[in-house]
């Protein structure tokens, strides 16, 4: 449950469930109870009506003339109502005339002035056990069963439980829709700073501007500086590097130019050479490593096109005598996420390495699928030798002439390593090298 | 050839100083952006070499200036910041190629050398008319085949003739671009240096590689290869 929507939607229904659950059913439960008490009273009073009207029969036992019936039910057979007294041997004396010959019940007696009702199958009995003081004031035990057929009241039970749970589920239906309004309502500002941080990815804005609830601002408020001092301590970094290079490199440079001067003596000169080119190869690499940025998070994808036109224009003013001729194939909309000192170095030193190599020829090809960027430098040199590999090494360098640009290879290849790519040297169409790049941005 | 030093270490300034001038160059030295970019401006040079990382005026602010006064000299920077956006801008800002701190004296030697005859309309490095040669990396002259023996002087004043071939050079502009400021100037010289290289160069007459004219100054009227 990655999203807080979605938690939310779902403790809100877990309890909205379970709470329209148990009112439901304990609503059902107070009507059902109560029903029953209703339906128990009214046979209640159907028995002292019964009582009031029974008179002792020529026999000396209790019957009900069929005048008397308080109930019209009683007197026409199949309408649901039934009455018939039992004698203590369970023996029948009366029964109504609606008393069916298969009625249901054989009776225990009751105790007297007890009463028992319950439901059984699709009736509801209630017997009560009485004394009768007969002709002779000799007293006779009877019992007076009731019997009703229940379908109208379950029929009444269902109408009842049809009407809750569907009020009940509309209800439910209804809060769900409001909570889904009022979450929408309060995640709203979430929204809106999800949407900000797209556009200042996408260069479309510096910083966080809308304001936010109070909760809400510590955080704004975060991000706006470390944004801010990104962008800062990424120039200033850079900045840093570039005078700490100046100024260890110019007195290399002095250095360097002192095992160059004829006069000095030969043997002193060699010894110098070895540990000075030494600790250029090694401030060479840890400033490089060290200026490399690696993929940003809050800073704006770079359009790679414009960059290749940049780096080619320079390089065809650097080898104006070979009168290169490049081809770009980058769409113009192609953007990178990658950092543009990054690209640039990537560029710079696969495109000076074609160009330093090539006859005349220079391709630049890029491509760019989701976040997949694979970039192909053709040119129609001589190819890379046999151990090519090497070339990606540390220290090992395509050509001794030009030393402090012989790093070009070896210099992508340790960028490519932080973006997570790969380089391969092959073998191109023009009949030259081709490198090729791949990496996420 | 008169070349511009810009580089605020005094050390490497004056390294860079000395291999050139070993080389036959006349150097003017400046040691921050201000003095450099005057010089850039008003001294008569055939190339700059300028540390992109100086005081007071940057040297990508210098190229710019340059270029916008009119000035087409080709420029070499010097640049210890090896990243790429650097360079870039100092090429896209007018300069024609750069090089990394620390360089090999031939290095920079080799850059000077193309950039100026490039300058002069030569794409190789050794520059031929009709029969006689200039190769610009030894340093050696032949006429059919055959060496010349110049002195160093000579040699100058035969490279700016024929890396400037079908120009009219006044002798002033061959005073200016071969010695500097400090240096003390004779134009009178000139002519003796021409005489001789004539002489060196044609001791038949039969080719007449330079052309005196007058009032104006000279001109190399074999044509190019």
């Amino acid at each position: 449950m990655t999203s807080l929507r979605a938690r939310q939607l779902f403790a809100a229904s877990l309890v909205l469930t379970a709470f329209i659950a148990l009112c439901g059913a304990g609503l059902e439960q107070a009507f059902n109870s109560s029903a029953l008490q209703a339906e128990e009273d009214k046979l209640q009073g159907l028995a002292y009506a019964l009582l009031g009207a029974a008179e002792a029969n020529d026999n000396g036992d209790l019957g009900i003339p069929e005048t008397r019936l308080p109930d019209p039910r009683l007197a026409s057979p199949q309408s649901g109502l039934q009455a018939a007294i039992v004698n203590d041997r369970g023996g029948l004396i009366w029964g109504s005339p609606s008393l069916a010959d298969d009625w249901p019940l054989t009776l225990a007696p009751q105790e007297v002035g007890t009463w028992r009702f319950q439901e059984q199958g699709d009736w509801f009995s209630l017997t009560f056990g009485l004394r009768w003081l007969d002709r002779a004031d000799a007293p006779r035990r009877y019992t007076l069963l009731i019997i009703e057929n229940n379908t109208a009241f379950k029929a009444q039970l269902k109408t009842y439980r049809r009407t809750l749970w569907g009020w009940l589920g509309g209800a439910a239906l209804g809060l769900l829709a409001v909570q889904l309004l009022v979450l929408r309502w309060s995640l709203t500002p979430l929204r809106k700073l999800t949407k900000e941080l797209h556009n200042i990815e996408t260069d479309q804005q510096g910083n966080i501007e809308a304001t936010y609830p109070s909760e809400l601002t510590p955080l704004t408020d975060a991000l706006n500086s470390m944004i801010q001092s990104e962008r800062n301590q990424q120039t200033r970094y850079r900045n840093a590097l570039g005078d700490l290079a100046h100024s260890l490199k110019t007195p290399l440079a002095v250095l360097h130019g002192v095992t160059d001067e004829d006069v000095k003596d030969a043997n002193l000169r060699g010894k110098l050479r070895e540990p000075l080119s030494r600790i250029q190869a090694i401030t060479d690499y840890q400033l490089r490593k060290a200026a490399t940025a690696g993929r940003r998070t809050l800073s704006g994808p770079v359009a790679m096109r414009p960059l290749a036109e940049k780096i080619s224009g320079a390089l065809q003013k650097v080898y104006a005598d070979k009168n290169i001729k490049f081809s770009i194939n980058i769409e113009p909309s192609l953007r990178v996420r990658a950092d543009e000192g990054d690209l640039y170095e990537l560029l710079g030193n696969l495109l000076d390495n074609a160009a330093k190599w090539c006859k005349s020829r220079v391709q630049i090809s890029a491509n760019l699928s989701r976040r997949n960027v694979e970039l192909i430098i053709d040119d129609d040199g001589p190819g890379f030798p046999e151990n090519a590999e090497n070339l990606l090494q540390r220290g090992v360098r395509a050509d001794n002439q030009t030393p402090g640009q012989g790093i070009g290879l070896a210099a992508v290849n340790d960028l490519i390593g932080v973006y997570d790519g790969k380089i391969e040297l092959q073998r191109g169409p023009l009949g030259g090298g081709r490198v090729l790049i791949q990496f996420q941005a | 050839m008169r070349a511009l030093v810009i580089e605020d270490d005094a050390a490497l300034r004056a390294q860079v100083t000395k291999i050139l001038e070993d080389e036959g160059y006349a150097v003017d030295v400046a040691a921050d952006g201000e003095q450099g970019l005057y010089m850039a401006e008003e001294y008569p040079i055939d190339i700059a070499i300028i540390d992109l990382g100086l005081p007071k005026t940057s040297g990508i602010e210098i190229i710019r200036k340059a270029r916008k006064g009119g000035r087409s000299f080709p420029v070499l920077i010097l640049t210890a910041r090896d990243g790429w956006q650097s360079k870039v801008e100092g090429l896209e800002a007018g300069a024609d190629d750069y090089l990394v701190k620390p360089f090999h004296k031939e290095e920079l030697l080799a850059r000077t050398r193309a950039l100026l005859r490039r300058s002069g309309g030569w794409s190789q490095a050794t520059l031929k008319s009709g029969p006689i040669s200039l190769d610009t990396t030894a340093k050696s002259v032949s006429v059919s085949e055959k060496n010349v023996d110049l002195t160093s002087f000579e040699y100058r004043v035969l490279e700016y003739l024929l890396t400037h071939a079908g120009k009219v050079i006044s002798k002033t502009e061959l005073t200016e671009h071969l010695y500097t400021e400090d240096e003390e100037r004779d134009s009178n010289v000139i002519e003796v240096f021409i005489k001789r290289l004539r002489s060196k160069l044609d001791p038949d007459s039969t080719l007449s590689p330079i052309t005196t004219l007058r009032g104006q100054g000279y001109r190399w009227d074999l044509p190019r290869e």
